[in-house]
């Protein structure tokens, strides 16, 4: 299952909003087996979901997590932009192989 | 010189007794004891010039090598202790929830003098019957993107009764990292049944954890006044 703060991304994302989590939503977890839950909401103009609104997100929220973990194994496998920059200063065909490989070994859902 | 042999000197009037004139001096020799049970006054303290005055003539209660006399004539123990004290660790990873305060479960304790660390269940410190007072507390984590280049932000927070009380926060959305180190502390004034907890949050792509470190504590003791 999705983690809680990423289907809430997604549900301002839906009313054009985007969620800042230091001042428009904070979520709390009390480490009591409950699990997290909204603590407070202060996004004007939205209303505060429910757990079933949450729920129609789960499917997106998970890709999207799994997205970011392909995103940053990628990230990491580019390596430093400045090695980059050297890579392609020299042989701008061969970096965009080397890429387009790491690419490919690790796809987006 | 003349000798006076005679057993008690009384005054010929009234109740005073003077004995030489001033500028004279009364000598009494080596092997003389004055013996007083009455009442001596007018004796300045600069006239003690020699010998030790007992500790007992200084003030109440038990004088030695650990007490001190206080203001008030009274001897008091030095020092005291910093007690109730604890310290809490967390060695293992606890999984967080991105962008979501999780109470840190510090579950193996280091020392309790008190017991009144729980560690197995709320994981909170609960200020003991008596004991209400300024305490000195702090706690650290290694707060882990669990990936490189995912760490956004994240804060470790002292909470008290349920409470933010101190939050601080890393903040890296420029230029995000992998796994800082966060420490708080404060000095609380807390009153009994007080109960202090620590949380801790990642902002991150990926599942964010505290890392299990040697580096996640948490601990406090009562200041002494």
């Amino acid at each position: 299952m999705a983690s809680l703060s990423t289907k809430v991304k997604l549900y301002g994302e839906a009313s054009s909003k985007t969620i800042d989590f230091n001042k428009d939503v904070i979520l709390q977890d009390d480490s009591d087996g409950n699990g997290p839950y909204i603590k407070e909401w202060n996004v004007t103009g939205l209303a505060q979901p429910t757990d079933a609104d949450l729920a129609t997100y789960d499917a997106a929220a998970t890709t999207d997590e799994t997205n970011n973990t392909v995103k940053n194994t990628r990230k990491v496998a580019y390596g430093d932009i400045g090695d980059q920059l050297d890579e392609i200063f020299k042989d701008i065909d061969a970096w965009k192989a080397r890429i387009q490989g790491i690419k490919d070994a690790n796809p987006k859902s | 010189m003349s000798k006076i042999f005679v057993d008690q000197v009384d005054p010929k009037t009234g109740t005073s007794l003077t004995l030489g004139t001033s500028g004279d001096t009364v000598n009494i020799p080596s092997g003389v004891t004055l013996a007083n049970a009455g009442t001596v006054t007018g004796l300045p303290a600069s006239a003690i010039s020699s010998g030790t005055i007992a500790t007992a003539r200084l003030g109440s209660g038990t004088a030695s090598s650990s007490t001190f006399l206080r203001g008030d004539q009274t001897y008091a123990a030095a020092g005291g202790e910093n007690t109730p004290a604890f310290e809490a660790t967390r060695s293992s990873d606890q999984t967080l929830s991105s962008s979501t305060y999780a109470k840190i479960q510090f579950d193996a304790e280091t020392f309790d003098t008190a017991g009144a660390y729980d560690n197995s269940t709320n994981y909170r410190f609960t200020i003991p019957s008596g004991q209400a007072g300024k305490y000195y507390i702090y706690a650290s984590a290694t707060l882990s993107a669990n990936a490189q280049t995912e760490f956004n932000f994240g804060n470790i927070v002292i909470y008290k009764n349920g409470s933010e009380y101190r939050n601080l926060i890393s903040d890296h959305r420029a230029n995000p990292v992998y796994r800082p180190y966060l420490a708080v502390q404060a000095v609380m004034v807390l009153a009994v049944a007080d109960y202090i907890e620590i949380y801790g949050r990642v902002n991150s792509g990926v599942t964010p954890k505290i890392q299990g470190t040697n580096a996640n504590y948490f601990g406090g003791y009562k200041i002494i006044e």
